[in-house]
């Protein structure tokens, strides 16, 4: 291969660190820069950082959680999404983490009051989130069922199959999983249950590939073969339907009043997601390991606690730009 | 060389101008005032910029900032049929450009004055 083809090569390969639109728009005038430069300083190392972070900043810019480069109308869109994202990725672990709790209690009430206000507080929350996920997907499932009967539907085609796809097996395996499980109420201890046994046992199941097992590789492979093949395919299903529902959000022409009711509800999604947060870290710091080490939190649970917290600054900071720039789109 | 006018049709404000560019105004003031004397596409713009500023941009942050100020409809693509896109300053760009070197003139004069009262050269 010739020095030139090997600079073209490189320099595509460097494009594909930028978001697909970024591409389209500036790629083959980047790709002439970067080989130009390739062809001038063969071995500035510092080149391929600086494209590789500027590829980030581009891909957070496109999410709507940085820079000013979109318009107000689809920087609105692209907030709400980025909304969407943190919060499922909150919801996955915080739900792991519930649903592990509640299971728990079926067999053993918690003898901690840490543990029990814990317990009590999240479930509590995790019936807001529902409510709120109802409350907000209507208005949007509506607006795309109006899109497509009017033919407008545009784009939305793909994002409604792949959240439909990823919903179905979801609800498809976590039944087929939790039905399989003692906390389904097939137990004699099961009256002692918070929550009914068969949402304990979906959210469990749905939930399942959150877990230590994958450090211990030996170990997870000594479960079942179809469980094996859930806890892989389960976090696939997750990633479609929010990849799906983010680009619905993304596509779908929202009006400023259900953008404004949208909002509304990701800020009271945001209030439910600190109180969630703080059960958590009660249970996490004073729960104790309670009666036959049922509620006993690992260091999995510390590093879900970190990556909630994380995906609560990313929902607060997308919900700051949602609103600042929906109230830019509504006054002009 | 003929020079733009500056309209009140311009898009961008120019009193917003490079403030909203964060850590890319630097960035920013130095590809326009590179285009101040013409259209350039983006190593020609970079050659230029080393030549009068002493900088070099690396292609990440070139690219980054005239995505934004393309954004800010403070430069424009030039159609071309070659791979490498020339861009050109637009009207808004222009004042925007003018406001800030303003602005930096004006820090510059102050930083100099007081300089030169309090502090002999060595």
């Amino acid at each position: 291969m010739t020095r030139a083809a090997s600079s073209q090569r490189h320099a595509e390969m460097l494009l594909r660190c930028y978001p697909r639109a970024w591409q389209e728009r500036y790629g083959e005038e980047f790709v002439e820069l970067l080989v130009e430069d390739f062809a001038e300083r063969p071995h500035w190392s510092g080149r391929t950082i600086n494209v590789v972070a500027s590829g980030l900043l581009a891909r957070l810019s496109g999410a709507g959680l940085t820079g000013r480069v979109l318009d107000a109308p689809d920087q609105t869109r692209a907030s709400l999404a980025a909304l969407i994202a943190s919060l499922a990725m909150f919801l996955a672990l915080g739900i792991s983490m519930w649903s592990q709790l509640t299971i728990g209690w079926q067999w053993s009430a918690p003898d901690t009051p840490g543990t029990t206000i814990a317990v009590v507080a999240m479930s509590v929350v995790v019936v807001i989130f529902a409510a709120l996920a109802v409350c907000a997907s209507g208005p949007v499932i509506w607006t795309v069922i109006v899109a497509f009967v009017r033919r407008g539907a545009r784009g939305l085609g793909r994002p409604v199959l792949l959240t439909a796809v990823g919903l179905a097996l979801l609800i498809v395996g976590g039944r087929h999983f939790g039905n399989g499980w003692p906390g389904t109420g097939g137990h004699p201890w099961s009256h002692q249950g918070m929550v009914p046994g068969g949402v304990a046992a979906f959210s469990w199941a749905s939930t399942l590939s959150i877990t230590s097992y994958w450090m211990h590789p030996a170990a997870l492979l000594g479960f079942p073969l179809p469980e094996v093949v859930w806890m892989f395919t389960s976090p696939l299903a997750i990633g479609m339907a929010v990849v799906g529902s983010a680009k619905i959000v993304r596509r779908v022409q929202l009006s400023p009043r259900i953008l404004r009711v949208e909002i509304l509800l990701g800020r009271l999604a945001a209030i439910a997601m600190a109180l969630f947060l703080m059960a958590a870290g009660l249970w996490t710091l004073k729960g104790g390991s309670g009666p036959r080490g049922l509620f006993d939190a690992g260091a999995i649970d510390r590093f879900a606690l970190i990556a909630m917290t994380t995906s609560l600054v990313v929902a607060l900071h997308s919900l700051r730009r949602t609103r600042s720039f929906c109230c830019a789109q509504v006054t002009h | 060389m003929a020079r733009a006018r500056i309209t009140a049709k311009d898009d961008a404000d120019p009193a917003a101008g490079l403030g909203t560019f964060g850590r890319y105004a630097g960035p920013a003031t130095l590809i326009l005032s590179s285009l101040a004397d013409g259209a350039k596409h983006g190593y020609a713009l970079t050659k230029d910029i080393e030549k009068f500023a002493g900088i070099r941009l690396a292609p990440g942050t070139l690219y980054e900032a005239l995505s934004r100020l393309e954004g800010q409809k403070l430069i424009e693509a030039v159609p071309s049929d070659d791979r490498k896109r020339p861009y050109k300053l637009t009207a808004g760009g222009a004042a925007a450009l003018r406001a800030h070197l303003n602005a930096q003139r004006q820090v510059a004069d102050v930083g100099l004055r007081r300089l030169a009262r309090s502090w002999v050269a060595s």
